[in-house]
């Protein structure tokens, strides 16, 4: 199978915005992934849900426009766009028919240049979230993932929802909105990629055009970010709601996708908890051969990011089945840091993700989004050819160091949510509606 | 605009269902193909035509069940198999029921596709049924069933469409009652396969970078042989006219109410569909829309809003759902959308309303064809519950539509006697 092959053409502005396009002539559409370099990551606990504020009011206001004109202008198109502040990368998406790609790039430029943060947008936009907060109470999924992630990213701006909590986020003001935008907005900041049925020459120009007398921030002042600790002892949460299921996370921090071991931990993924179907380990024994959950799964490469994400295996399952699931996880965690997997199921799992790879890029916002981490991790726009070499180099005895060096059995956050006490004992058996 | 940004190669011209052939075995089978050479890329996908919609009293849930246990082996395939194959070929395979149908789909690079043929060939007939593994499956299916009641808008949606169909089989989940789940024996299970499982029942859609006349041979080759098997007992029964409203209550541990309003609705077949699904984008499809204005932006007395009105073999529902803010009062919200419900019926909507709703509907179409696999989806879609040549002037149609034929349609099926209305309350409990 040959890996996928892109055009690519990178262009850095004056100003220092870096540009990538890339021709697909499949169907006439265009996907623009505008992103700055900043998120929740640069945000202090004191502030939390700022980041992600900002990006969601990009479009609620520009120097210009209201943001009913901008949803007007989009929408008469058939397009969609969409912006949102996320952990590290906050931006402007859009996919759209290619005749109307200029609107598109206008909206983006104008977005990300000039937007103002209106009172009232800010007003409505907070008192949605504040709801949004009590109801993601009702899903004990992302309960349990929240309280996960407080414990093993404690100490660091990933232990927060990115949403935010409701005490703090009343307190965010336009004027904090408009100094956060001030101060990380800029060109040299900004990676805009466009993918799709587009003239690549033609598109630069218009680009140049738009984005060329955005000023560069000399003075750009990133921070740093506290650096996380992987936990040294276990630590278990149990939290109680009156559910059906028992949701559980098990795992701790994880890696960087810097990190040199990240293609090991690709096939590791895919041995231990990753992989379509029921093929890798968790899967099989825990839903296939025991039948406990409709969706259980273990990875750490999923959420490699410029800072470390976190090692996490989930299981969904009936409370009955709590302490025989848990048991169940841990088994297959100690199991992979004791023996080093069979060849052949390191050699399956190195041709699934050789043979997938090219799913990676099929779709215009798919190329689009590559294009954006291949810069912002430095990846090179070699990497689809490079991927597989990577992976193939691979073996039983990598993924058995990777393994023991990243995931520490013995030291695992434990969150549990459904119908327990805080000890975890049940409060009563399977319940029947 | 001065310069031109796109090469327009392809501009405009994009139609799903160019260049599809269909051929029918004579067996029954019918085989929808599609070349598509961009990307070295296969999609296949089968159809049968069966799911909770052909379903019988006492036996809710065997569509969505029968589908799990086709990946659990057959008389050439042990069970995990047929995932390791598709891990093995970098693939991607999965499957899914609802009401009209069921679909086995797989996801490959071109020079390896045809063992999903192969796959799909041997499981139409030669499923296994080993007992050990039904049991163990009825846990795992008995697990999904328990999510979807963990869920708020699981709870309501199913209690609203059990409430609006009394004797049409809509009124049952798909996953089907655990009552049903619980007795369900292996002996029926294969009965049940038996009856919908075989070439006359079935679309097998094949998309991407293929040649036309290489799979067909390989397709005779490989399920030419199948018997036909009986001809598919037809699903006679109708719902009888709504008489009245309608409405019913759901007590959760939230603190949250939802609100979920349902009206009853033509089948894809009828002409009244065309003008509902440009009611359903231009009250619900972006900011623009007519919902989001009024209780999002106006009122500010809903978090999310949203409408749902799905292509189906038999009448519908035109559903819309609306999760309303704490400070705020369910009764209210739904006074709000009876209003907007009135305007629509006394005026007619804009020239300008409607022409973004027909290039939203139009434009998002050709967005979210991108991938082989969704071309194949939305054509073996179609083909099941009526025909794929409904998307060859399914955008004349809906050019055709004009604000008056939106109008009369919001008279005609949004009325009070033909609604159901359900609220999802707090049981009284307070959350942690």
């Amino acid at each position: 199978m040959s890996a996928p092959t892109l055009n690519i053409e990178r262009i850095e502005l004056p100003n220092g915005l870096v540009v990538l396009l890339s021709e697909n002539h499949a169907i006439p559409a265009v996907s623009i992934n505008a992103v700055v370099k900043t998120g929740e990551r640069f945000v202090t606990d004191e502030m939390a849900g700022l980041g992600s504020l900002a990006g969601e009011l990009l479009d609620d206001g520009t120097a210009s426009l209201t943001a009913q004109q901008i949803a007007s202008a989009i929408e008469s198109t058939g397009g969609a766009l969409v912006t949102a502040g996320g952990y590290a990368t906050t931006g402007v998406s859009v996919t759209l028919l290619s005749s109307d790609l200029e609107l598109g790039l206008q909206l983006t430029a104008d977005l990300l240049r000039h937007p103002t943060f209106p009172e009232d947008r800010v007003a409505l936009a907070i008192s949605k979230r504040l709801a949004e907060i009590q109801a993601k109470q009702d899903e004990p999924r992302i309960v349990a993932a929240e309280a996960f992630n407080e414990t093993v990213f404690a100490g660091t701006p990933q232990h927060r929802p990115l949403i935010g909590y409701e005490e703090r986020l009343a307190k965010i003001t336009r004027a904090d909105l408009l100094a956060y935008h001030q101060r990380f907005f800029a060109p040299n900041n900004t990676i805009l990629a466009i993918a799709g049925d587009i003239s690549a020459a033609e598109v630069a120009n218009k680009v140049r055009e738009l984005f060329g007398d955005w000023e560069r921030d000399p003075g750009l002042n990133i921070p740093a970010v506290p650096h996380p600790r992987r936990q040294r002892e276990p630590i278990t949460r149990f939290i109680t709601k009156d559910k059906e299921q028992v949701n559980i996370f098990l795992g701790h921090l994880g890696i960087a996708r810097s990190n040199p071991d990240y293609y090991v931990v690709r096939v590791l993924d895919t041995i231990l908890g990753d992989s379509p179907g029921f093929t890798s380990r968790i899967p099989r024994i825990l839903r296939d051969e025991q039948g406990l959950a409709y969706t259980t799964y273990c990875h750490t490469a999923r959420s490699a990011g410029l800072d470390p994400g976190r090692f996490v295996a989930y299981i969904g399952t009936s409370p009955e089945n709590l302490t025989k699931a848990v048991a169940g996880l841990r088994e297959q965690i100690e199991l992979i840091t004791a023996t080093a997997p069979s060849n052949d199921e390191v050699a399956t799992a190195k041709a699934y993700l050789t043979g997938s790879f090219v799913f990676e890029f099929e779709t215009n916002a798919q190329i689009a989004a590559f294009l954006v981490s291949a810069e912002i991790y430095q990846l090179g726009f070699d990497y689809p050819q490079r991927f597989p070499e990577e992976i193939n180099r691979v073996t039983a005895e990598d993924v058995l160091r990777v393994a023991r060096e990243h995931i520490a059995p013995g030291n695992l956050t434990l969150a549990v949510v459904g119908p327990v006490d805080d000890e975890g004992k049940l409060l009563r058996s399977a319940k029947s509606e | 605009m001065t310069t031109k940004l796109n090469a327009g190669a392809t501009a405009q011209t994009f139609d799903i269902t160019h260049g599809v052939q269909r051929t029918r075995l004579d067996n029954g089978l019918t085989l929808l193909i599609k070349e598509i050479h961009g990307k070295p890329l296969v999609s296949s996908i089968i159809w049968y035509r069966v799911g909770s919609r052909n379903e019988e009293l006492g036996q809710t849930g065997k569509s969505h069940f029968l589908e799990h246990m086709l990946f659990k082996g057959t008389d050439r395939y042990v069970k995990g198999e047929i995932d390791l194959l598709t891990l093995q070929n970098g693939g991607a395979n999965n499957a899914f029921t609802d009401t009209d149908y069921t679909a086995y789909y797989f996801n490959f690079a071109a020079d390896r596709w045809q063992v999903a043929l192969e796959i799909e060939a041997n499981r139409m007939t030669h499923n296994a049924f080993v007992l050990e593994e039904y049991e163990s499956e009825k846990e795992v299916v008995e697990e999904e069933l328990r999510i979807g009641l963990d869920s708020p808008w699981g709870a309501l949606d199913q209690t609203v469409w059990a409430a609006a169909y009394h004797q049409h089989p809509y009124h049952n989940p798909v996953i089907g009652w655990l009552e049903d789940l619980e007795s369900a024996t292996r002996d029926e299970m294969e009965a049940y396969y038996r009856q919908w499982y075989h070439p006359r029942n079935a679309t097998l859609v094949i998309v991407g970078d293929i040649n036309t006349e290489q799979v067909q041979t390989r397709v005779q080759e490989l399920f030419g042989a199948i018997p036909a098997g009986p001809e598919p007992k037809p699903m006679t029964l109708r719902e009888q006219a709504q008489r009245g409203e309608r409405r019913l209550i759901v007590k959760k541990q939230t603190e949250v109410e939802r609100l979920q309003i349902a009206w009853h609705a033509p089948e894809v077949m009828h002409a009244d569909s065309y003008p509902l699904q440009l009611l359903a984008t231009l009250l619900s499809t972006g900011k623009t829309s007519r919902l989001y204005q009024r209780l999002e932006e106006r009122d500010q007395s809903v978090t999310h809003q949203s409408v749902e009105y799905s292509d189906r073999i038999d009448p519908t529902l035109f559903v819309i759902r609306a999760e309303i803010k704490p400070s705020h009062q369910t009764a209210a919200v739904e006074r709000a959308i009876y209003e907007e419900i009135d305007r629509l019926q006394q005026a007619p909507v804009s020239a300008e309303e409607l022409q973004r709703a027909k290039q939203l509907i139009k434009a998002r179409f050709v967005l979210s064809h991108e991938q082989v696999a969704n071309q194949a989806i939305t054509l073996g879609y179609y083909e099941t519950i009526n025909r794929y040549e409904y998307l060859s002037d399914f955008f004349l149609r809906i050019g055709e539509v004009s604000a008056a034929d939106i109008q009369r349609a919001v008279q005609k099926y949004f009325v009070e006697d033909r609604r159901t209305v359900g609220y999802l309350v707090n049981d009284g409990a307070k959350q942690q």
